[in-house]
């Protein structure tokens, strides 16, 4: 075989408007953002078992737990304890489920699919940001078996206070996914991360306030319930689930602007950390 | 001709690892050019092509692609290279046309529509063209999960040129597949280079699949061992053979023993003389012994590629 004669013309050129302007770059990353959120949720919508799992988690919390906990031990408090701790499992099913979605990325490095990934021309922001979002979306599948228990359940919310925490959800998942990608910074070992999901999930469950009041937590569970990002977004959602009623004062722990302040801060220092971390040992094996 | 790839004192040493992977490798490829990057296995060759393509950090050298500097600007080079990895790296949750149509929203082709209809119209004779070349038709939109190994091959071939990249790195593209399926990718691939002159980096084990390159480069230990043509590597390293035999074979060994030759016996029962002349005729017009059987054997690739690893030092001299 003998070389042929190129016929190459330079990427610029040859792709026009996606060349190398700073706009257009940004345009690029854009469109990938996009493409990869909606391959995440192709792949939820492709997988009906993950789907029924993502119903079945809130249902099982909050029809056992939350039944047995608010029928024996809510007497003492000065709110409803269902539609408390739902508030809460919003947060903290949209925490799960971006946090899973987005370490799936080591699974995936494992299988090889991430080097069609991160050898296309674009930032490792837009990848990991494309993922935190398509997994964000993906999560929002529990929000069905929420409401359904809110229904089953008869609980007292009315569809206005509902639609205003569900509003919410995006920041609540863009919050727990970055938690997700700063896992995957520090280790990209499969195992280590399938053992450090449940564990970053599981503790701040129970040490937010997801499930149980931590209004009153004192020494180590008090300042641990404070270092924990999710403490911080739960009680952003219940500012403006109570916002305006009666129970406000008793329900919610710090005011909305400082929850908000402080699940954005753990969002960025997080998701621009985790990145660094992520694709600096990616590259320098 | 311009320089597409010019890799100079290349050197890649893993952490904790006692000996470099890849050590002070230098070579350039032209443009337009196959070529082979061949070695045993743990020789560097994908060390090498994960740095090309940016997903590995080098320790030290400098490399260009298509005009950029990989240090500087990592990212107009992504946008230059198309690739084929030793490992498939499709999502195998999504269909093969969900497939490319990621890939050419992350290399910024065509904006990304959820849905195949909504794609643009340009986007979709492509594919169905492309589609049809390589011989998937409608199974294109088929569930990966159903693809034979050398469909999805043929897929990731597809795939990787849907931005038209001015190289396109090939790791090991056709392990695994079996004698059709590769005869058929490697149809595709002359094709692809006939109509663009696509700069093609290869790496393979199937000696016959180098045969063709414009050029061969082989790594060994880390360090490039050669780096010739075919032709100049097999001349190089091996002597060509004639298997001669005549009615009169007693006569025919004296002759050829007269001449400086010195004949063997050939397993299949007829005499065998190595020479080195530039031509078989140059000894052929020399016999006189009236010949019976005459064939010219030429050495292939691999039979060079093999005893250049035996004996490295006699293809550095």
């Amino acid at each position: 075989m003998t070389t042929r004669p190129s016929t190459y013309e330079p990427a610029q050129r040859r792709l026009g408007a996606v060349g190398g302007t700073r706009r257009a770059s940004m345009g690029r990353d854009l469109n990938a953002v996009f493409a990869i959120a909606w391959r995440e949720i192709l792949r939820a919508v492709k997988s009906p078992l993950s789907i029924a799992f993502t119903v079945i988690f809130p249902i099982l919390f909050i029809g056992i737990l939350g039944g047995s906990i608010s029928q024996n031990l809510s007497g003492a408090l000065p709110y409803a304890y269902l539609p408390f701790m739902l508030i809460g499992m919003v947060a903290n099913s949209m925490y799960q489920g971006t946090i899973t979605g987005v370490t799936n990325l080591v699974e995936e490095r494992d299988n090889d699919f991430t080097a069609e990934l991160f050898v296309a021309p674009i930032s490792r922001y837009a990848v990991l940001l494309g993922k935190l979002i398509g997994s964000g979306v993906a999560a929002m599948f529990s929000l069905i078996g929420i409401v359904a228990m809110i229904i089953v359940m008869q609980i007292p919310m009315n569809a206005g206070d509902l639609l205003r925490v569900i509003a919410l959800t995006p920041v609540l998942a863009l919050a727990g996914g970055a938690l997700g990608v700063f896992l995957i910074g520090l280790t990209q070992e499969p195992r280590t991360v399938a053992v450090a999901v449940p564990l970053l999930i599981f503790p701040q469950m129970f040490l937010s306030g997801a499930l149980i009041p931590v209004s009153a937590s004192s020494g180590i569970l008090g300042a641990l319930s404070k270092i924990i990002p999710m403490t911080y977004s739960i009680d952003l959602a219940r500012n403006i689930y109570y916002w305006g009623k009666p129970e406000y004062a008793a329900a919610v722990l710090h005011p909305p602007m400082l929850d908000l302040a402080i699940t954005v801060g753990f969002f960025l220092v997080f998701t621009i950390v985790g990145t660094i971390l992520f694709v600096r040992a990616d590259r320098n094996r | 001709m311009d320089t597409m790839i010019a890799v100079e004192h290349l050197t890649k040493r893993y952490k904790k690892a006692a000996t470099p992977a890849v050590d002070d490798v230098s070579f350039e490829v032209a443009a337009g050019e196959l070529f082979a990057f061949l070695g045993p296995n743990g020789a560097g060759k994908t060390t090498t092509i994960s740095i090309l393509t940016t997903t590995l950090a080098k320790t030290s050298g400098t490399i260009t692609i298509a005009g950029h500097d990989l240090d500087r600007d990592p990212t107009a080079v992504r946008r230059e290279i198309g690739i084929i990895f030793q490992k498939p790296s499709i999502d195998s949750h999504l269909s093969g046309e969900e497939n490319i149509r990621l890939h050419v929203a992350l290399y910024g082709v065509y904006g990304y529509r959820p849905l195949y209809r909504l794609m643009p119209a340009e986007y979709r004779r492509r594919i169905e063209h492309l589609a049809e070349v390589v011989g998937l038709g409608d199974d294109l939109f088929r569930p990966l999960k159903t693809f034979s190994g050398g469909m999805s091959r043929k897929l990731e071939i597809v795939r990787s040129l849907m931005h038209r990249p001015a190289v396109l790195f090939l790791d090991e593209p056709t392990s695994g597949l079996d004698p059709i399926s590769r005869r058929g990718l490697w149809d595709y691939l002359r094709e692809v280079r006939n109509e663009d002159g696509t700069t093609v980096f290869l790496t393979t084990h199937y000696l016959d699949e180098a045969e063709g390159a414009d050029r061969v480069c082989v790594i060994d230990h880390g360090k490039v061992a050669v780096d010739a043509t075919p032709e100049e590597l097999k001349n190089r390293l091996l002597e060509r053979t004639l298997v001669l035999d005549a009615a009169d074979r007693g006569a025919l060994r004296s002759e050829l023993v007269a001449l400086g030759l010195a004949p063997q016996d050939d397993p299949g029962g007829e005499l065998r003389v190595d020479y080195r002349t530039p031509t078989a005729q140059d000894v052929i017009s020399r016999i006189q012994t009236p010949l019976t059987v005459l064939r010219i054997r030429e050495p292939s690739l691999e039979e060079a590629y093999i005893q250049l690893l035996r004996d490295p030092e006699e293809a550095v001299a």
